[in-house]
């Protein structure tokens, strides 16, 4: 080990080492006798290079990683499929005194996301029903993560979705809904998907191109 | 419901939304999430273990890992480096579990599969120099410098998962450091 440190003489005597430590505090504090040595400057230079190509060199393996046989991923989504996440209880009106009923947390996250996508422009991301769902009566917020397409005007779409993600809500369960919070993250270029439905195309579309300029 | 028309298509989502839905029981952004990242695990895996032999069971059981605990990762931004954790440490599992109890100092005496010394000097990019120089390596300071370089992980993280001590793998890592800059020299 130290014999290789012998061989770099022209390192001022600093060591490899040290210089990776100086290069892992970001250079700083600056040290006078690692940068004055032309020799510290030329192998701080290769390791720091050495350090970016490593970096990137599995990302470098994974582009040119053959493509995985879907089967194999298939395998495992149906296995974790099976996982569902059902969450709590949510009761809803019995039918009867002596029946019970009651859709699972899961599935009342499912319906937010599938009515808030549905109202156009934005993705819901996590969504968390805060209160004791399992009490009817009881006031629940729901906090809802999304990111809106860009050129989407934000308020209106955030609106829009509230309003759909109540309604389903209002239709689906009996929950009281205190509030829906909506947090957008991110705003970002979507390639709309060629949608089936051209009704709904056009409509984003419009919608993109009308509040050009002034989103954000 | 699972069957709405959507204007937008899921491979397009960012990383936060696809965990956050993920975590939610979403399968459908999992699966995005898998596919997107899919192969980088592979690649990540394969330089840990060393071989393609048990890259797929690795990933597998990653893959499965990360679906059970995606509900209680906070931040959904930082899914890919979490995603990354979680496979070098079934890749490290799998490692310690295949050889028991070896010695590391044995290992490295060990020189497993070395390439010719003209393989980094032949290489035609910088990229490929550097993978080359990488591979004449003992495994295990191979293995310290992916966790450390790509990985991120401090001594002490990369030592806690080898189950071997710090100053072990600060001496693994300096040698891999001076090795692999002796050996670049001969690429240039």
């Amino acid at each position: 080990m130290t014999d290789l440190d012998n061989e770099r003489d022209d390192l001022d005597g600093h060591t490899i080492d040290e210089l990776s430590d100086y290069l892992d505090r970001g250079r700083t504090p600056l040290d006078p006798s690692i940068e004055g040595s032309p020799g510290c400057r030329i192998a701080l230079s290769s390791l720091e290079r050495l350090r970016q190509i490593s970096q990137s060199l599995v990302e470098v393996d994974a582009a040119a990683e053959a493509p995985r046989n879907d089967d194999w991923l298939g395998g495992i989504l149906e296995s974790i499929g099976r996982e569902a996440r059902a969450g709590r209880d949510i009761p809803l009106l019995p039918p009867s005194p002596r029946a019970t009923l009651s859709v699972t947390e899961g599935a009342v996250r499912g319906l937010i996301r599938a009515a808030g996508d549905r109202a156009g422009g934005l993705i819901i991301g996590r969504c968390r029903l805060d209160g004791d769902v399992t009490v009817p009566g009881t006031p629940i917020t729901v906090s809802i993560d999304a990111s809106v397409f860009w050129g989407e005007r934000i308020v209106e779409t955030v609106d829009r979705a509230r309003e759909a993600i109540y309604s389903a809500l209002l239709k689906h369960t009996e929950l009281t809904i205190a509030s829906i919070d909506i947090t957008v993250h991110d705003v970002y270029f979507a390639q709309v998907a060629e949608p089936e439905d051209s009704a709904e195309a056009t409509d984003s579309t419009d919608a993109s191109a009308s509040t050009e300029g002034d989103a954000l | 419901m699972g069957s709405v028309p959507l204007r937008f298509s899921l491979d397009e989502a960012d990383d936060r939304t696809l965990a956050g839905r993920a975590a939610d029981g979403d399968t459908r952004a999992f699966e995005v999430l898998a596919r997107r990242y899919g192969p980088l695990l592979r690649a990540y895996a394969r330089r840990i273990l060393g071989s393609s032999d048990e890259v797929d069971d690795v990933v597998q059981e990653t893959l499965i890992t990360a679906w059970r605990d995606l509900p209680s990762l906070n931040d959904g931004s930082v899914v890919k480096s979490w995603l990354m954790r979680i496979v070098s440490h079934k890749s490290i599992d799998r490692i310690r579990a295949r050889k028991n109890h070896l010695d590391v100092d044995d290992v490295d005496a060990v020189q497993p599969e070395r390439l010719s010394p003209h393989a980094v000097s032949q290489a035609t990019s910088l990229h490929e120099a550097v993978s080359q120089a990488l591979a004449t390596l003992p495994i295990e300071q191979q293995r310290c410098w992916v966790l450390r370089e790509v990985g991120e992980q401090s001594y002490e993280e990369i030592a806690e998962q080898m189950g071997i001590p710090a100053s072990t793998v600060r001496g693994l890592l300096s040698r891999a450091r001076r090795n692999l800059m002796t050996e670049m020299e001969a690429w240039r």
